[in-house]
């Protein structure tokens, strides 16, 4: 009887996330503004980007604050692919995921032997040298960055001059893609490996879980799930410096959503990104002007109050008047 | 036959301070065995090498015929040594049941056969009814309990209990004496570590006594409480005196 709950459960999350997309995806049937939409798109693709982060920042307790390096190395990998060798962009986001996912191991192996903070300020570090060596990195454009012609509209190439749309769509899945695979890993070995290695590392390993091999395995998983997040950004704003796609505020916006709703549950990033990411557009395109920085000190102001009230994240208003159901 | 688990000539040493010293032990399939002494006698520290915290300085340590002395704690629970922990580590932002269920994950990788494992499990241990509620909101005697039932769903030979009894009222510890004879009927040996004699010698076939780091007597419960050694560890030789 008890696994039917269960079950039952984790259904309706399937059935409430179905909805969720074919009620987003008829959105721009009545949004016609392109300026709302361009703040649709980045919405959805930081509810991906965040829900990637989750996997190892919240699932796993393995906090990052350097995932603008796989976000970064997804746009460039796609940007110089594109640019350098013609090769489709679909095939330069696989790509650009399949590196970053090898990368991710490879600073696995010395940094998840860190407890705590320590492994958050060594990814802090290791995203700001990659930063510095693509600034300097001639080949790639250094500091000039690589220009992503746009010539005409093509599902081929993704490009697309006129609509906004089929990026909309495409973050949309993304969203929705990040979305399922965390859905899936949830409730797989994987899954519950992970949040035991939060918990208690020492616990877990008396419980016959691989501790190392888990945090590497999320590590990578979210690796490669934030670069296409990145490679899609390159080709949705079509021109790429270190600055736009691998500076510190990355790291911070990509973790930020999951933290703010919810952090290591599966609505958290997407209820975070709905929240956060308008607002910092709002803020910044109607007080940003003055220059004086009032839209950073309302943004900042909304996450202080946030974790002051609900340091569970959002996602606990809701969980609070569930458990009260429960009870009664 | 041989013994389930042997220890030889074990010794731990922390810098200058020996822990254990040629510590030789051997538990028999089937039996519950206590590990007991005084404070500082070094129950944990022997407690610690056979779940594989760390390698002995020197000896070996022998599960069910095959040495198991360099194994690292994940490989010894696959292999059928399951712990529990004196200060409890439960999974505290999971549910009771999720907490068992990443115990049963390390026979089956199916979920849904995990669940009910760990289902089962929480029925044996008396905790079904607090299966959906999150770990941290239980009280100590549950949460001493969802230890020994994260470690039954390991599906163990050999259960180590490090102190599940201490700190208990006499009510609760009843109720853990009998949970540890029924763990054992259903074919699980049990090595328990307490400092608490008279609510383990009823209950264990036979006491390991372990003073300053070393075997002080070994036997059945009835003569080790009555052994002049044994008092004078726990009392001072002044109490052995014409024991």
């Amino acid at each position: 009887m008890h696994d039917v709950t269960h079950a039952k459960q984790r259904r309706r999350d399937l059935i409430l996330a179905a909805v969720f997309v074919a009620l987003a995806a008829c959105v721009p049937l009545f949004v016609k503004d392109v300026y709302v939409q361009n703040i649709m798109v980045l919405t959805l693709m930081y509810a991906g980007l965040s829900q990637s982060w989750n996997i190892l920042g919240g699932y796993c307790g393995q906090i990052s604050l350097g995932h603008a390096l796989y976000f970064g190395l997804g746009a460039y990998v796609t940007a110089i692919l594109l640019t350098k060798f013609d090769v489709l962009p679909w095939f330069g986001m696989l790509t650009g995921g399949i590196i970053s996912a090898l990368i991710a191991l490879a600073l696995g192996y010395p940094t998840f032997r860190l407890g705590g903070h320590y492994f958050a300020i060594a990814t802090i570090v290791i995203a700001e040298i990659a930063y510095l060596l693509f600034l300097n990195w001639d080949w790639a454009g250094a500091a000039l960055g690589i220009d992503i012609m746009v010539r005409e509209d093509s599902w081929a190439k993704f490009q697309f001059t006129r609509s906004k749309l089929p990026y909309f769509y495409f973050a949309l899945f993304f969203a929705a893609v990040a979305w399922l695979v965390t859905w899936w890993l949830e409730n797989s070995k994987w899954g519950y490996w992970w949040r035991a290695v939060k918990d208690n590392p020492d616990a877990a390993e008396s419980l016959g879980v691989v501790v190392f091999k888990s945090k590497m395995g999320a590590g990578a998983i979210s690796a490669f799930l934030t670069a296409i997040g990145g490679a899609f950004y390159a080709m949705f704003v079509s021109y790429i410096d270190p600055d736009a796609v691998m500076s510190f505020q990355f790291s911070l916006l990509i973790a930020l959503p999951a933290v703010l709703g919810g952090i290591g549950t599966l609505w958290g990033p997407v209820l975070g990104a709905a929240v956060l990411i308008p607002v910092t557009e709002l803020t910044r395109s109607f007080i940003g002007g003055s220059g004086r920085g009032v839209d950073l000190i309302v943004y900042g102001s909304l996450i202080v109050i946030v974790s002051l009230t609900r340091p569970d994240g959002l996602l606990g208003l809701f969980s609070r008047k569930r458990k009260k159901e429960a009870v009664q | 036959m041989t013994a389930l688990l042997e220890t030889c000539g074990v010794w731990q040493r922390f810098g200058g301070l020996v822990a254990n010293s040629d510590v030789s032990i051997s538990v028999g399939r089937g039996e519950i065995v206590g590990l007991i002494g005084p404070n500082g006698a070094g129950k944990s520290t022997l407690f610690n090498l056979i779940a594989g915290v760390r390698p002995p300085t020197q000896g070996t340590i022998w599960l069910d015929g095959e040495d198991i002395t360099a194994t690292p704690a994940t490989e010894r629970c696959r292999r059928g040594i399951a712990r529990t922990f004196q200060v409890v580590k439960s999974f505290e932002t999971m549910t009771v049941i999720d907490n068992v269920i990443v115990g049963a994950l390390v026979r089956t990788t199916e979920m849904r056969a995990a669940r009910r494992k760990a289902f089962e499990v929480l029925e044996f241990c008396g905790l079904a009814a607090r299966a959906d509620v999150m770990a941290s909101e239980l009280i100590p005697s549950e949460k001493r309990r969802l230890e020994v039932a994260r470690a039954l769903a390991t599906e163990p030979k050999l259960l180590l209990l490090d102190e599940v009894l201490t700190g208990l009222t006499p009510l609760e510890a009843q109720t853990g004496v009998e949970l540890v004879r029924r763990v054992r009927e259903t074919g699980v040996t049990v090595l328990m570590v307490e400092h608490v004699m008279e609510i383990v010698m009823p209950l264990v076939d036979r006491a390991i006594v372990l003073d300053l780091g070393k075997v002080l007597v070994e036997g059945k419960p009835a003569d080790v409480v009555r052994d002049p050694k044994v008092i004078a560890a726990y009392l001072g030789d002044r109490h052995a005196v014409g024991a």
